[in-house]
């Protein structure tokens, strides 16, 4: 017996009525109660947030000329499960990208869905790969940086790393401000990647890094490399360093280290060559701290500028025997004297009537034991022990600049710090910056401070000029200037510290003309030259350099400064 | 009204082409400004114009002789100071002939 039908039409009504009922209760949880968190979820899905690099900045020379700029590239990338034919593939591309065949195959076969086939490669072999339209091979457009003029002050300006990340030098000190701000683009993407019309596109635009304009003039700097690389092929020696410095500004104009390398292709070279030992390798500088124990006994009245003392060739300190570099007899010296031949002797007895409390004074006041300040990666304070440390030994020799080190750097400033009237100025490199749109700020001045009185700085010039006119540093003379300066044979220590290498130096000439208002001052250092004599080895390097500053820097003679008669040695 | 909303969608959609077009165009002049830039910071490089030159015959002199002459505005230049500008530019001239 069947139901009525009545009944049965009511029994759908309901099912159906609750069916729908679901349906609206669901409707209502997804449109109303969820609708927000659903939306997003959907945005999220279809939004793509990607980083705008920013341009990395330029390094410039002080006339605003590129050490180093960033170009256009391709990084090369495949997708390995679209490459039809993985072998035919790698044989089309291995010549274009110069890969090898082996090299590439077992990337486009790998389990992956990015790999890197070649990166930063120029626009010229993209462009010819993209024309083949191989299927699973891409492209991502990059920066490359590139230093046009090769190696020039490499070490100076450094490098940057693939990924545009300053690695040394300038590039690295300067990192952040170089690099800029990334932007970001946020837009509505379909499921095949392309963009929505009329969808969300926001884009924050990136900032482009400022350029730096460092004080290097890149004209003078290849002179200086130049003339260091044949100064060290003739003298036989291991390398060698030059800096030349504005004694005023504080600026350096050429800074180089030999060997360098190509900062195109730093990982073809030796990692000891990217340092810039002018700034991070201290040296025992040997005579040329001579200037130091002088500026010192002038300052505090140690010994009257015309007085003489009796110098020996050698004498006893402790239980060692330190001599001159060439015996002979007691000879009575000036201290203008004991400067220009370079007399350790003479330097010591100068440095026993001062003391080791006012010695060690000035040579922190000299800035020697601490760093310059000028900012660079890596850069070595140099090492001098605390006074109370010091034995009668430590005084002796750090008089003729043994039993300390120092860097190129600090070395040139104590002699800028003469040439400038006594005021230390804070060596720098960098002489500005121009923000992205095109503001140039210019650096800080460098800080200051008085050493020593003009009148002394006056008087110790005298005798570096001297030195140069009569005295150990002849082979630095330039016909119609004044040439101040002093040489350096520094002995390298062994390596246990037991004493010193008998046939291995350091030769140096540190130096500034004209004697009587100074332009420039140069340090010329060659390591271990098949001479021992700074003199011989390093004078002519410095004589080179200033001769090409004249030209360069328009430098006239001068008056040339009286020398003091009375620093003749008595017969 | 519709013909207005069209006409004005049509507008819209031009600018918006130009506007593409425009920034295609200003990435392939950046583009061309920077490879400009690097081809002339390289052939600018002091090496390669040192090689240019030394390929061509050139050198450097072994002396150069600036002069120097007083400004317009110096003070009262010490005693022979004029005889010896005299001088210089000779010597100069003699080494120039």
């Amino acid at each position: 017996m069947s139901r009525p039908p009545i009944r049965r039409l009511v029994g759908l009504f309901c099912c159906l009525s609750l069916a729908f009922g679901t349906i609206v209760v669901r409707l209502v949880v997804l449109q109303v109660n969820q609708a927000g968190a659903l939306q997003t979820r959907a945005l999220d899905q279809r939004l793509r947030e990607v980083e705008l690099p920013a341009w990395r900045g330029e390094i410039l020379d002080r006339s605003r000329e590129p050490f180093a700029l960033s170009i256009e590239a391709r990084d090369v990338y495949a997708d390995p499960r679209f490459v039809d034919d993985p072998w035919n593939t790698a044989v089309t591309i291995a010549p274009i990208l110069g890969i090898e065949v082996g090299d590439l195959l077992p990337k486009l076969t790998a389990e992956t869905t990015f790999v890197y086939l070649a990166r930063q490669v120029g626009l010229d072999v993209a462009g010819r790969l993209e024309a083949l339209n191989l299927p699973g091979i891409g492209f991502l457009a990059v920066s490359k940086r590139v230093y046009p003029a090769g190696p020039l002050a490499p070490q100076v300006v450094g490098f940057a790393n693939i990924d545009g990340v300053g690695i040394s030098g300038l590039e690295l000190q300067y990192q952040s401000l170089l690099a800029g701000k990334p932007g970001e683009r946020t837009q509505e993407l379909a499921e095949d990647g392309r963009s929505i019309a009329g969808g969300i596109h926001v884009e924050i635009p990136p900032v482009p890094g400022s350029d730096l304009v460092c004080t290097i003039d890149r004209y003078f700097q290849y002179q200086v490399q130049a003339a260091l690389e044949e100064a060290v092929r003739q003298n036989h020696a291991l390398g060698g360093t030059v800096v030349v410095m504005d004694p005023q500004t504080g600026e350096i104009l050429a800074m180089a280290s030999y060997p360098w390398f190509d900062p195109n292709a730093p990982g073809d070279a030796r990692p000891a060559t990217w340092r810039n030992k002018a700034i991070t390798d201290a040296w025992e500088p040997g005579s040329v701290n001579k200037v130091i124990t002088a500026a010192a006994a002038v300052q505090e009245h140690a010994l009257p500028l015309n007085q003489r003392i009796a110098v020996p060739d050698q004498m006893q300190v402790g239980t060692f025997t330190i001599h001159d570099s060439d015996p002979h007899p007691v000879e009575q010296m000036t201290l203008g004297d004991i400067i220009a031949q370079s007399s350790n002797m003479g330097a010591v007895l100068v440095a026993r009537r001062l003391g080791s409390t006012e010695l060690a004074n000035y040579l922190s006041l000299f800035g020697l034991g601490r760093t310059t300040g000028v900012g660079f990666p890596g850069e070595s304070p140099g090492i001098v022990l605390p006074v109370d440390r010091w034995t009668d030994a430590s005084l002796a020799t750090i008089a003729y600049g043994q039993g300390i080190s120092v860097t190129p750097l600090q070395m040139i400033s104590v002699y800028a710090t003469i040439a400038n009237g006594g005021e230390w100025v804070q060596p720098r490199l960098v002489k500005g910056w121009i923000s992205s749109d095109g503001t140039y700020h210019p650096a800080p001045a460098s800080q200051t401070r008085r050493v020593v009185s003009e009148e002394t700085a006056h008087m110790v010039t005298r005798m570096l000029a001297y030195a140069v006119q009569a005295g150990t540093g002849t082979a630095a003379q330039i016909p119609r200037y004044q040439v101040a300066g002093k040489t350096g044979t520094a002995r390298i220590p062994l390596p246990n510290g037991s004493g010193y290498f008998t046939d291995r130096s350091i030769a140096s000439f540190i130096g500034f003309l004209p004697a009587s208002a100074p332009r420039v001052v140069i340090a010329a250092i060659l390591d271990r030259p098949a001479t021992v004599y700074g003199g011989i080895a390093a004078a002519p390097l410095f004589r080179q350099i200033a001769r090409y500053a004249i030209e360069r820097l328009s430098i006239a003679p001068g008056r040339s400064l009286r020398l003091p008669p009375h620093a003749l040695p008595v017969p | 009204m519709i013909l207005g909303l069209v006409s004005l969608n049509a507008l819209l959609a031009q600018r918006s082409f130009r506007i593409d077009d425009l920034r295609g165009r200003i990435a392939v002049l950046s583009q061309e400004q920077l490879e400009l830039r690097h081809e002339q910071a390289t052939l600018s490089a002091p090496g390669r114009i040192a090689e240019w030159a030394h390929r061509h015959g050139m050198r450097l002199p072994d002396d150069i002789r600036s002069l120097h002459m007083p400004s317009k505005g110096a003070t009262a230049a010490p005693a022979g100071a004029a005889d010896l500008d005299l001088k210089t530019l000779k010597e100069a001239l003699e080494a120039v002939t």
